[in-house]
């Protein structure tokens, strides 16, 4: 399974969708949002939130790059031909949900070194951590959405699909606007969705405070909601492959 | 009794109201190397996915030496090269050869499975930039890289020109000659002939024929021996091995299911003028085996 994953990993470095969605596209977002469009006195709390929320949606990208390849996979017969190895069936699911893992954590590093050496963003020891932490592990409800898609729907279509619910979820959570400007009615749906409350997390830990059960609570109960819709895709391709 | 390589008993395949397979019984021995041929839409394809545990058959016994298929494929017993697809992009063909050894406990060396499949110099090329022959051997490759004692292909060279073919069953040989049990499908009669040991020739989803080239063209009497005849020919019809006389002019052709008795029996009679033996050729009796069934 080692191989596997090893071999995954050197396919989504050289993926261009992944480089774009998950590290070019956020590290640029997050240099031109926050010294273009925030006035110079709330720069450094700013570069701050902007820094979380970027890093958010470059893992994100990363996470549902990662899902659209199950169905690149399965359209090119890859999955039929793993099966064809000694490798068991739910080794290769979990080679590629870790590959989804960690392949969220050049996304991360990718931004929050930006934020270090370009924006002098000064955190304690202690957020650091917390951040990536959070940052990391949050992003297994969309990495199971990310599988879901690429089990359910074939090539193009899980493709466009799985780039829609990046740009949904992050523009409806909050991640490129924070969602204090948006009107009434999409702030209230806002604060049910998963990107927001993943975000949540780590901006509570950037201001100093605790993350609130609340978004801890909306986020666990995506990450079920996900992690049926992918063992249901798993299922139902299992018996078409 | 030495277990059999390859046991599909009584195996049925439906796919909505379409019978794929048939009740097929196929048992082949350790070392042989069988060609399952037949028309597209067969079962051919369906035959072997059931016999790789690909495709659940709906009623019927599969086995890879005596165990689960599934069980002999985790178990690096068996490998396959299904009809198509089974190539990812972004892998060179070394990084994607590597991996598949790594997953089994005894690989063949890496330098011997290129040599084998003849691509050594490519390796490093990456594998979405691949010509067609070059990308069908590199899933050969991957059939073979675990050193598997049945290897499956699935019509291997369906996509090959003729040149690519031939380098193709030039590798192939090495392999069989190391004892390894060979199963392959094709409907390119040329090749059943002159590189399976045996031929399971497969319509409507079941064995219409099975055994050698020569025990199949035997078996549809397609050999015409043919003389020059003149006044009562009707004797001719009751020499061995005939089954049908035809007059022609002053030429009777003679089919017949035997014809070294045939010729034997005209040469004892006398009978032999301007004798002309024109044996089948397996597409005569493929035509005629799948055919029979026709209505």
């Amino acid at each position: 399974m080692f191989g596997y994953i090893r071999l995954e990993l050197l396919r989504t470095i050289r993926d261009g969708g992944f480089i774009i969605f998950g590290i070019a596209s956020p590290v640029v977002m997050y240099l031109v949002l926050s010294n273009l469009a925030l006035a110079p006195g709330d720069k450094h709390a700013g570069a701050i939130v902007t820094m979380v929320s970027m890093a958010a949606y470059g893992a994100l990208g990363g996470a549902f790059n990662n899902g659209s390849g199950i169905a690149e996979d399965r359209a090119a017969g890859w999955l039929r031909q793993l099966r064809l190895t000694p490798l068991a069936p739910a080794q290769v699911v979990s080679g590629k949900v870790i590959t989804g893992v960690l392949g969220v954590v050049p996304s991360i590093a990718a931004v929050l070194l930006t934020g270090v050496l370009v924006n002098h963003v000064t955190l304690s020891a202690g957020q650091w951590l917390a951040i990536v932490g959070l940052l990391w592990a949050g992003t297994v409800p969309f990495s199971l959405l990310g599988l879901g898609n690429g089990y359910n729907l074939t090539g193009q279509t899980a493709a466009m699909a799985n780039i829609a619910a990046l740009l949904g979820l992050s523009i409806v959570g909050g991640l490129w606007v924070p969602t204090a400007g948006f009107p009434g009615w999409l702030r209230a749906i806002a604060e049910w969705t998963p990107s927001n409350s993943y975000a949540a997390l780590s901006w509570d830990v950037a201001s100093g405070t605790a993350p609130g059960p609340r978004a801890i609570a909306i986020l666990c109960g995506w990450l079920v909601v996900f992690g049926l819709y992918a063992r249901y895709g798993y299922r139902r391709a299992g018996r078409t492959a | 009794m030495e277990i059999d390589a390859v046991s599909l008993t009584a195996v049925t395949k439906s796919f909505g109201a379409v019978r794929a397979v048939d009740g097929l019984t196929l048992a082949i021995p350790r070392g042989q190397t069988v060609a399952l041929l037949g028309p597209n839409g067969a079962g051919k394809s369906t035959t072997i996915g059931m016999l790789l545990g690909l495709i659940p058959p709906d009623s019927g016994k599969t086995a890879i030496f005596g165990i689960d298929p599934g069980q002999a494929v985790r178990q690096g017993l068996a490998g396959a090269m299904p009809q198509e697809g089974g190539l990812i992009p972004r892998v060179t063909i070394r990084e994607l050869l590597t991996f598949i050894a790594g997953t089994y406990r005894a690989p063949l060396p890496l330098e011997q499975v290129l040599a084998l499949a003849q691509m050594t110099g490519l390796e490093n090329r990456r594998v979405d930039k691949l010509s067609g022959g070059q990308a069908q051997r590199v899933r050969f490759a991957m059939a073979l890289v675990g050193d598997p004692d049945l290897i499956v292909l699935d019509e291997p060279t369906a996509a090959l020109d003729v040149e690519a073919r031939r380098e193709f069953w030039n590798g192939m040989r090495t392999l069989t000659g190391r004892g390894k049990t060979v199963l392959f499908s094709t409907h390119y009669l040329d090749e059943a002939d002159e590189q399976a040991d045996r031929v399971v020739v497969v319509d409507r989803g079941h064995v219409v024929a099975d055994g050698t080239s020569t025990d199949i063209k035997k078996i549809v009497a397609l050999t015409t021996v043919s003389v020059t005849a003149v006044g009562e020919v009707a004797w001719l019809g009751d020499l061995p091995g005939v089954t049908r006389l035809e007059v022609r002019g002053d030429r009777v052709h003679l089919r017949s299911a035997d014809p070294d008795a045939t010729v034997m029996a005209l040469a004892q009679a006398g009978a032999v003028r301007n004798l002309e033996v024109t044996p089948a050729d397996l597409e005569d009796a493929f035509v005629a085996l799948t055919a029979k069934e026709t209505v």
